[in-house]
């Protein structure tokens, strides 16, 4: 057996079986912890093992079962396989930073094994090629992060009824939203006859060039907008993630800031430029107002914050306004600008919300007013918190500024000037807000010490400030070295615009 | 099979579940994801049945053998403008699409589960906020 030909399903199947493994393993805690790391680390060699033969190699179809199209397939294409090492990093290093960071009982019982299956989920909707199967492993990565935002951090600074009323409204919205994905799936199956993506793509191109697209097939690509919309908290949809991210543990936060609200924008990118190339000309400009709308309520917002993760959580609603503003140009450049920006903005903000955990254990409140001069008792976090907010605020020696320079270059290239011109006005506010945080957390007085009392003396652990540090150097590379990340963007981006070798690859096969 | 009762059945559930959605109280909004889950439910399986077409089955030779010949096997042909199952072709048939039954089956599954977990987390709720009144989760003002 070749084992470098079952990737695919090795990084779906394993966080499952470990989450198993994790529930009987709860009396060892030594054991769940090495376990836990050791398999995230493999996953992270797995998925970078994964990139690197998609990338010399092409498109990789792997069936489940040899049932062909028939059945379900997994699909590692640049896109895909790209997804899956931003989890995989991501996830990593989350899961080393909550080590310290969850409180113990919380993190043996419950925390081990829903971040495996978080993981899973997460990971099976990259790389599924089957419409129903995306639907499931929502539905795994939706349950999982709710059981993950109720987990108890370590001090616990955040109230548990604040973590359940985020998490019900959390959840309410998206079983809303993944019924409205159940209808959209279950009338393209009516339309077409199949679940398989690339099947559906190859049926509706061949309708449409017959000229007998039903009308229906509009309404269809609309649900999917408010499904995949809500995953990521795009402009009418957004009000469940400021409740939601600030209330979860930081590295949750990040997880969720980092990679989850990122599986909508996948799936915007996976089923319209796949399936709905027809209805595109129609879709564009909704993609693009709603982005523009969320741009502007996301900064406007994040300025009147005064808690910490909450305005991260904002700055992450008008960030991915961003992105969906580059998907929304449709061309070459835009697309590869958005993917650019995407992977910044989740290793950036992945990274501001460990910080903002350090932060929170060292002063012992999210509230920014009770802060101030914190960059004499804690240089470390202050220095990494300057880092992300650069990003973010697009400052030119990092990651930020790359992709937020290739973003507007596409966006005048393709004259969209309207929409520039409102990104980069609300581009200056991502400068203000995060440096206003800055303002208050690390510079000026130290805080009344009468009233909110001393800082905490215990400062962020190694396993706690190795991460962030991880993090950090990785933003400076992407800003300093960007090339090869926009070579990778480049390809992915060609690929998403032509899909022919993905139908290739995923219909071109015996069946049984 | 286009019935029309069906139909009318699946979109009195969805009204009754958005209304029941739109309630004050958090039982009734369960309640309220509940009915909607079992309309789309409906739905999914209404997709699946047929009649007066092609059998959505697959021989074991992938469609292109004996059972073929009898026109009641329905294989996916781009030239002949065959796309999906709802096609009036061969001979009259009445027929369900077992694929959709496992579809309905994953996802009653699933919903069970997600009831399962709000119905604990209403109750947890319950016990903090000492009310079942949704206008009261309001202290994080999202």
């Amino acid at each position: 057996m070749n084992l470098s030909t079952h990737i695919p399903i090795i990084l779906i199947a394993t966080p499952i079986l470990v989450a198993a493994l994790m529930i009987l393993l709860r009396k060892q805690p030594g054991m769940q912890k090495a376990i836990s790391i050791a398999v995230s680390f493999a996953m992270l060699v797995l998925s970078i093992i994964l990139l690197s033969q998609v990338w010399s190699g092409g498109i990789q179809a792997y069936e489940l079962g040899e049932w062909g199209k028939y059945g379900i397939i997994l699909v590692a294409d640049l896109l895909s396989s790209g997804m899956v090492v931003l989890t995989s990093f991501v996830s990593f290093l989350s899961l080393i930073y909550s080590l310290d960071y969850i409180e113990r009982k919380s993190l043996s019982a419950s925390y081990y094994p829903l971040f495996s299956l978080l993981v899973a989920g997460l990971n099976g909707s990259f790389l599924t090629g089957d419409i129903f199967n995306l639907f499931v492993f929502f539905e795994i990565l939706l349950l999982s992060s709710c059981g993950l935002v109720v987990a108890n951090e370590q001090g616990g600074v955040t109230k548990s009824s604040d973590k359940m009323e985020a998490t019900f409204k959390y959840l309410v919205l998206n079983m809303i939203s993944s019924f409205v994905m159940l209808v959209a799936v279950a009338s393209l199956y009516a339309t077409t006859g199949t679940l398989n993506m690339a099947d559906i793509s190859v049926k509706l191109s061949a309708m449409s060039a017959a000229g007998t697209l039903p009308w229906h097939v509009f309404a269809i690509a609309l649900m999917f907008v408010v499904v995949f919309g809500n995953k990521a908290a795009i402009f009418p949809l957004h009000y469940w993630l400021p409740d939601v991210h600030p209330t979860a543990p930081s590295p949750i936060s990040a997880m969720l800031s980092g990679v989850l609200i990122k599986v909508g924008a996948y799936g915007m990118l996976r089923v319209f430029f796949l399936i709905f190339i027809d209805t595109l000309d129609i879709f564009k400009p909704v993609i693009m107002y709603l982005a523009l709308a969320t741009i502007v309520v996301g900064a406007i917002s994040a300025v009147a914050q005064t808690d910490v993760k909450r305005l991260l959580a904002y700055s992450s609603v008008s960030q991915i306004g961003y992105v969906f503003l580059g998907i929304s140009f449709g061309s070459i450049y835009g697309i590869t600008a958005a993917l650019v920006y995407l992977v910044n903005h989740a290793v950036a903000k992945s990274m501001l919300f460990l910080t903002s955990g350090g932060i929170i254990h060292h002063a012992g409140t999210r509230d920014m007013r009770k802060m101030g001069g914190m960059v004499d008792s804690s240089p470390l976090m202050s220095l990494m918190f300057l880092v992300g907010a650069m990003s973010i605020a697009g400052m030119p020696p990092l990651g930020g500024f790359i992709a937020k320079f290739s973003l507007f270059d596409a966006g005048i290239g393709e004259q969209y000037y309207f929409a520039i011109g409102i990104a980069l006005f609300f581009a200056i506010f991502t400068l203000f807000y995060m440096f206003r945080a800055m303002l208050l957390m690390f510079w000026g007085e130290k805080r009344d010490v009468e009233k909110y009392g001393e800082y905490s003396n215990h400062g962020t652990s190694l396993l706690m400030s190795l991460p962030i540090v991880v993090l950090a150097l990785t933003v400076v590379a992407f800003g300093i070295y960007a090339e090869p990340l926009i070579a990778l963007a480049n390809a992915t981006a060609h690929q998403i615009l032509d899909p022919q070798p993905y139908i290739d690859a995923v219909l071109v096969r015996v069946v049984r | 099979m286009n019935n029309t009762l069906l139909s009318l059945t699946i979109a009195i559930l969805f009204g009754i579940g958005t209304f029941l959605i739109l309630r004050r109280d958090i039982v009734r909004v369960i309640i309220g994801l509940s009915v909607l889950s079992h309309a789309v439910n409906l739905l999914i399986v209404s997709t699946g049945a047929f009649a007066g077409t092609k059998v959505p089955i697959i021989t074991d030779d992938g469609g292109h053998g004996a059972a073929e010949a009898t026109g009641a096997i329905f294989t996916d042909s781009l030239n002949q403008g065959i796309l999906a199952p709802v096609t009036e072709a061969g001979q009259h048939v009445d027929f369900v699409d077992p694929l959709v039954q496992a579809l309905v089956l994953t996802a009653i599954v699933i919903s069970l589960a997600i009831t399962a977990f709000i119905l604990i987390l209403a109750y947890r709720i319950y016990e903090e906020y000492g009310t079942t009144d949704i206008r009261e989760l309001r202290r994080l003002r999202g």
